[in-house]
């Protein structure tokens, strides 16, 4: 492995799959190269560069970020359009960060969706951070830990006090109620496409590999990362529709395009509109595979099971997790997650907390749901 | 209310710069008679346009001929409706062969004969939009008795691009449709619900009996319940995000259809979309305030003020705040409340016997000898 040598100097540990130990490592690395790296890359676990996904959370969630040089696909789904909102995150931080964008949507004018990219949250930065950050400091000094456990409270107030100005640069709170600027969407790097009208996808292919070679004609060495966002690339009203084995090889010809340049795609796909077969072969193309789900409205059963029913927006389930340079699994603990807005403005991922419990009850309603399910007869004595 | 709410939707149509409302009746073969779909089909229409001159629509008839609908609704409601008739000549025969004969037919329907070329097809449902907004109709709903006929004629990319179309025109204000769910591969069905805004299906009230193990005979007779009644399952997808799911009983009735409540089925709660549901062990803010009001059961509380022994016999005065509180000697207890019934939780403690020091209870190993 390339990076075997520099990571021999670190201590190991060897039954650690969570991600948070292997992104301690990431300021000292990120530090030094930090000046060569184009705007909006980081570099994280196992040397591997991620972008940011415009969700803080989301970038937490899947250990840095969505990995450059791979494929994301986003599963839809057919009653809730919650697709657009990550969507919508993606591109934006890209054009934030000044990136090329690269945007294909089944509609007649699919510029028009630009203007519903959010502008980023201005942060009353300055005074507060500075003063969190001597807070740390001196709270290590206060607290003597024994050395053997200062490796676990290190990394996560080192992580945060070195990255907290990386962070406000890399991934940037989206306010959803504010649309972006237009000056910023006026520049040259963003193009739109429309897949409604195309009978095959040769002509989306074509445009796909021009954005890509423009990007790495730009600066030579390091050229600025692209991104690349198709948005419900099977919907049914597309005329290549029932075309599947062309979608399926436009989608290869894609991943191999994106592997061989600083790119990342962000394809959804409402997948209750493909046959088994082809959605199975879809989501095996996928590096990190996401899905979202609508949630049922006044549903008293699910009110009554989770907490925070009222705010959520929908669930966000991640099935894979692209890994670079690396054997090991990404195993997180949980894989759904609620969609929230928080203070109406920006999107965060929430775990699933359970309800209390009715005490009178006494049986919580997870495992009265499951009896229920199997349709016994009841037990008469 | 379900059927309210649909018929409350098509009516009021799109709010701007949104796409017009679509709904999708889905009709299949359990549940038989197909012309339960037909009749909520028909339903459908005739409240649309009975409710009010505003509304008008443009009806595209594949399965029965635009006379019988013609038959159905009042005279006073021919000016509302325009139809397109699919039904007499789809595929060109007659007046390829036979010129056709001057028209007799009323001014309110029109032959279409090339079903072939959707872009003509778009055309003239736009043309008799057009028409009835000229006359006054600022709302014209569009209705297609059945889109498997579509079908037969045209690929299926290209009947969703022209519903989508459809839907997008400014001059529509809503779109309603029929399908036959078991004449089209799954696929198929989903692509329709996946473009319409609101889907709904009729489902029999009594399930087929499995011929294998069950007592036939008894549930045969049961069956009949499905001539006359059957579910109507509706699903609404709404602005929010959320998905609205309703479930009612349809009554057929001489030719004319009801709508009832049915009494809440618990529908089947997404129990499969939430495998790993954590307890949430953090403390909101009111809690903790409760947490740190709360007065040990300890008589030493720390902050300098006199030891109090609790006996029993002398009531504290916190007690009386609390009138729930049970005093039963001999036994400790200990209440913690964190709800909002009481602003402060409250702990009784009440002594073993006089015997003892204070605190000298608190470490009771001492008197190991180890």
């Amino acid at each position: 492995m390339a990076t075997g040598g520099g990571q021999q100097a670190r201590p190991t540990r060897p039954s650690s799959f969570s991600r948070v130990s292997s992104s301690s490592f990431s300021p000292a690395s990120s530090s030094s190269t930090s000046t060569s790296l184009p705007p909006g890359v980081r570099i994280g676990a196992n040397g591997a560069a991620f972008v940011s996904s415009g969700i803080p959370d989301l970038d937490r969630i899947l250990g840095g970020g969505f990995l450059v040089r791979s494929v994301v696909m986003v599963m839809e789904d057919a009653d809730a359009p919650h697709h657009l909102l990550l969507l919508r995150n993606f591109m934006s931080q890209g054009i934030v960060h000044g990136q090329s964008v690269l945007f294909a949507g089944p509609t007649k004018e699919p510029r028009s969706f630009l203007g519903t990219l959010p502008s980023p949250v201005v942060q009353k930065e300055g005074l507060k951070i500075k003063h969190d950050v001597s807070d740390v400091q001196d709270k290590e000094k206060g607290l003597r830990i024994a050395w053997q456990y200062k490796k676990y409270f290190g990394e996560l107030t080192a992580v945060d006090s070195h990255n907290r100005d990386k962070k406000q640069e890399y991934s940037s709170d989206f306010d959803l109620r504010k649309p972006l600027e237009r000056q910023l969407l006026n520049s040259q790097n963003i193009e739109c496409i429309s897949t409604q009208d195309a009978f095959d996808l040769s002509k989306l292919q074509n445009h796909c590999l021009t954005f890509v070679s423009k990007l790495s004609l730009k600066d030579g060495i390091n050229s600025n990362a692209g991104r690349i966002a198709i948005q419900s690339l099977c919907a049914p009203q597309c005329g290549y529709f029932e075309k599947d084995w062309d979608m399926l090889s436009f989608i290869r010809s894609l991943r191999a395009t994106v592997q061989s340049s600083n790119a990342v795609a962000v394809i959804t796909f409402p997948a209750s509109v493909l046959s088994n077969s082809i959605s199975k072969r879809w989501q095996h193309l996928a590096d990190t595979l996401l899905s979202v789900r609508a949630i049922p409205d006044e549903d008293k059963d699910l009110a009554k099971l989770l907490t925070g029913y009222q705010d959520m927006l929908g669930f966000l389930h991640v099935h894979k997790v692209a890994q670079f340079n690396s054997q090991v699994p990404v195993i997180l603990d949980a894989s759904t997650y609620s969609l929230k807005l928080q203070k109406r403005k920006s999107l965060v991922l929430e775990r699933l907390n359970q309800a209390p419990v009715e005490g009178s009850s006494g049986v919580s309603y997870a495992t009265s749901g499951s009896c229920s399910s199997s349709k016994g007869s009841l037990l008469d004595f | 209310m379900a059927e309210g709410l649909i018929v409350r939707s098509l009516r009021d149509g799109s709010l701007p710069g949104e796409h017009a409302p679509a709904l999708c009746l889905e009709d299949s073969l359990p549940s038989p008679l197909a012309s339960h779909s037909h009749a909520v089909f028909r339903h459908l229409l005739a409240s649309l346009l009975s409710t009010g001159t505003g509304t008008a629509v443009v009806l595209v008839a594949f399965h029965r001929s635009p006379s019988f609908y013609l038959s159905l609704l009042s005279p006073t409601f021919h000016n509302s409706i325009r139809l397109l008739d699919c039904y007499s000549d789809p595929l060109a025969w007659k007046s390829n062969h036979h010129p056709p004969p001057p028209s007799h037919s009323p001014q309110n329907i029109t032959l279409l004969t090339n079903l072939n070329h959707l872009p003509h097809f778009l055309s003239s449902i736009l043309h008799l939009a057009k028409d009835l907004g000229a006359q006054g109709h600022d709302r014209v709903t569009v209705a297609i008795d059945s889109v498997t006929h579509m079908l037969r004629h045209a690929p299926l990319p290209s009947v969703l691009q022209l519903l989508t179309n459809l839907r997008c025109h400014e001059k529509i204000s809503s779109l309603f449709w029929l399908i036959h769910t078991d004449l089209h591969e799954p696929k198929v069905i989903s692509s329709f619900e996946y473009i319409s805004t609101m889907i709904a299906s009729l489902q029999p009230i009594v399930q087929l009996p499995d011929y294998a193990n069950a007592n036939i005979s008894a549930s045969i007779t049961s069956l009949e319940e499905n001539y006359s009644k059957a579910k109507f399952n509706v699903r609404l997808k709404r602005r929010n995000g959320r998905v609205k799911l309703l479930c009612e009983e349809l009554l057929i009735e001489q030719g004319s259809v009801k709508f009832s409540s049915v009494p809440s089925v618990s529908s089947v709660v997404a129990q499969n979309l939430i495998p790993k549901v954590q307890f949430n062990i953090q403390l909101s803010d009111k809690e903790r305030m409760d947490r740190a009001n709360v007065v040990l059961p300890f008589e030493h509380q720390g902050n300098g003020q006199n030891i109090e022994i609790y006996d029993g016999r002398r009531s504290l005065s916190e007690s009386q705040k609390d009138p729930s509180s049970t005093k039963i000697g001999g036994l400790s207890e200990q209440k913690r409340s964190n709800n909002n019934k009481s602003e402060k939780g409250e702990i009784h403690y009440i002594r073993d016997s006089d015997d003892e020091q204070p605190d000298s209870d608190e470490d009771p190993d001492d008197d190991l000898d180890i």
